[in-house]
């Protein structure tokens, strides 16, 4: 009875897998690499007197003032800077959004920075943000699709009910033999027993990150629809939005009475010693509901969303309005609650955790293509041992064949389309006039040629060539800074910060790793088992002949 | 015989896995439904989140474990008995 319940989640893992697997090779990668959106938007963003600095606190009262009374679009949402970094505004930010804009899609939206000038007037501009972090972010939250819309989410959560199902699976077929599994790792003659351990091994190690990302991906698919569905039947009737504060009524406010930054600061100290602010978002500030969101992050605790915590006041009285999502101070309740989106975006523990879930990112994203690759190796047909397999190498099925080109053209595409779309930012920077909608474009021009590429030399090919594919175009990102450093010229840009330094030196080694793939890849295609899919043998493929 | 068991597995996995879905849900919207009787005195923000977040768990732990089930009448009648149980629970849970 047990080897038939194993034998029965093993079909479960094996096609929840194949069919979720190269969807979640690309939520993983891009995933990993939003882990580092605040360095890679520094790395990408032109050097400009509106960004880079911030200004003064004791500026910023005439300044806020000054915007409210000459911007209207700025009342309803504006947002103060209080740290400096390349891609942060200097002073006052902004966006319109059309009417019709989805909560998420942010494409209609335009963009502006208020900032005091020298002889204390204001200046307002219209900017365009680069939109590359925001295009790695929407890749990964709809697996690769191009909008991040409410179908493409509900898709993603289908996903990510199998990847959950494919994990618990693998887990139940694994535990048998778990203790002897987990300790052998066995290098040598037999690939497949190599890899499938090397699949367990990762597959187990990381599995409690695994798990909080397939749960908590399904919650951010659904969530809309899990409320609707609970308020429905609840005997309550009341539903958590219901239960937000009612807005106090009154006059409209003041702005003389507005209090300085400094005093909410101040304030918030006050409440919590230890919190970090970084900025201050200003709400309905002309309207009796008007409210200041203090933004930032504590060292000793873990923050409730991706962009930290806050503490909302009043602007006008100081007093505080909601405290249930500042970071260490919350209830246990909300405590709990805040530690799923802490789980999920790596939000605690600082930069060690931030580099631990960039590395579980890049190896779970190696989990699913190897997953792809042990079905592939499992449907193998084998050549006869008599056989001179060189001579005469037996034809796979097509099934086999044509999963092998899409795993090498999917997941390479996606890292090399990835890569170029990265280091665009600088090439494109003052030559085309919206760089925000070249970024997709280069992306998809990359994966879907990948993807052809891939289909037309077969698998063993491509999976070489677009291997050095990816690893020029990534180890291109370090390039670009150096060329941008030594030629000035050129018009691009070398931020020095570490964090910018940081995408450069992690790009360098990402593409060392993708050069090392490329000739350990090539070497089993020209000398590994010749009766397999990666093997390049002078009798099956003769398109895209070009054999080193 | 051992040539019978796929064709069985094969026959049920799609009754299994409606059971699961379906059955799993609703004993998973049943669950949080307890939850929240129960966590009367939590906040009511933080009391509705979360028994939303325990909706996803409860689920798909359901869904996963659903091919333990010997056939796929056996996976409606188990979690059908589970969901009347729970909802039981959730009516005596009006007297307390």
């Amino acid at each position: 009875m047990r080897t038939e319940f194993i034998r029965i989640y093993k079909s479960v893992h094996t096609w929840t897998g194949i069919i979720a697997g190269m969807a979640l090779f690309i939520a993983f990668y891009a995933g990993a690499l939003t882990i580092f959106k605040e360095p890679i938007a520094r790395w990408a963003t032109a050097p400009s007197p509106l960004y880079g600095s911030a200004i003064a606190l004791e500026h910023a009262p005439a300044l806020i003032v000054r915007t409210l009374q000459s911007q209207a679009g700025a009342a309803r949402d504006f947002r103060l800077h209080l740290q400096s970094a390349e891609h942060l505004p200097k002073g006052l930010s902004w966006q319109v959004r059309q009417p019709t804009d989805d909560e998420h899609d942010t494409s209609t939206a335009r963009y502006y920075i208020a900032t005091l000038e020298t002889e204390g007037g204001t200046q307002v501009a219209e900017v365009q943000p680069s939109g590359l972090v925001k295009l790695i972010d929407s890749l990964h939250r709809v697996v690769g699709l191009p909008a991040d819309t409410d179908p493409n989410r509900w898709l993603m959560g289908i996903i990510a009910v199998l990847y959950t199902l494919a994990l618990v699976s693998g887990v139940i077929v694994l535990l048998p033999s778990l203790v002897k599994d987990f300790f052998a790792l066995r290098v040598g003659k037999n690939l497949k027993r190599m890899w499938l351990d090397a699949h367990n091994v990762v597959g187990i190690a990381s599995l409690p990150f695994h798990l909080v990302m397939a749960l908590s991906a399904v919650v951010f698919a659904y969530h809309d629809g899990f409320y609707l569905i609970q308020n429905k039947i609840s005997l309550d009737g009341k539903s958590p939005s219901a239960a937000r504060q009612a807005s106090p009524s009154g006059a409209p406010r003041d702005l003389a009475q507005l209090l300085t930054p400094a005093l909410l600061l101040a304030r918030v100290q006050a409440l919590s010693p230890s919190f970090e602010a970084s900025s201050l978002q200003y709400l309905n500030t002309l309207t009796p509901r008007a409210s200041v969101r203090v933004w930032g992050h504590d060292p000793a605790a873990h923050s409730p969303r991706l962009t930290g915590g806050f503490v909302a006041l009043d602007p006008y009285t100081g007093k505080v309005t909601n405290a249930d999502f500042l970071p260490g101070r919350q209830s246990s309740a909300n405590a709990v609650i805040g530690s799923f989106f802490a789980l999920h975006f790596g939000t605690y523990g600082g930069a060690p955790v931030r580099w631990l879930y960039f590395l579980l990112g890049l190896a779970g994203a190696w989990l699913f293509y190897s997953g792809n690759l042990l079905w592939l190796e499992t449907r193998r047909k084998k050549a006869a041992a008599n056989r001179i397999a060189e001579t005469s190498p037996v034809p796979q099925r097509r099934d086999v064949r044509w999963l092998a080109c899409a795993t090498v053209g999917v997941c390479l595409g996606a890292v090399a389309g990835l890569s170029l779309t990265i280091v665009a930012a600088k090439w494109l920077h003052g030559h085309v006039a919206s760089p925000n909608a070249w970024h997709p474009l280069i992306y998809y021009a990359v994966f879907g040629a990948a993807l052809v590429w891939s289909f037309w030399c077969g698998a063993a090919r491509a999976a070489i060539q677009l291997l050095w594919l990816a690893a020029a175009a990534t180890l291109a990102i370090p390039v670009t800074s150096l060329l941008a450093w030594a030629w000035p010229a050129l018009g691009m840009w070398t931020h020095t910060s570490a964090a910018a330094l940081g995408v450069d030196a992690t790009a360098l080694l990402g593409g060392l790793g993708l050069i090392w793939m490329a000739r350990a890849t090539r070497q089993r295609a020209l000398h590994g088992p010749a009766d397999s899919v990666w093997a390049i043998t002078a009798a099956r493929s003769v398109r895209c002949a070009r054999d080193r | 015989m051992g040539a019978l068991k796929p064709a069985a597995m094969a026959r049920d996995w799609v009754a299994k896995i409606l059971a699961g879905t379906l059955l799993g849900f609703t004993l998973a919207l049943a669950c949080s439904a307890l939850f929240a009787r129960l966590a009367s005195g939590m906040a009511l923000a933080a009391r509705g989140q979360l028994a939303m977040w325990m909706l996803a768990p409860i689920w798909l732990g359901v869904l996963a474990s659903v091919f333990f089930f010997r056939s796929g009448k056996h996976a409606w009648l188990g979690l059908g008995s589970a969901n009347l149980l729970v909802l039981g629970l959730l009516a005596l849970s009006r007297y307390l």
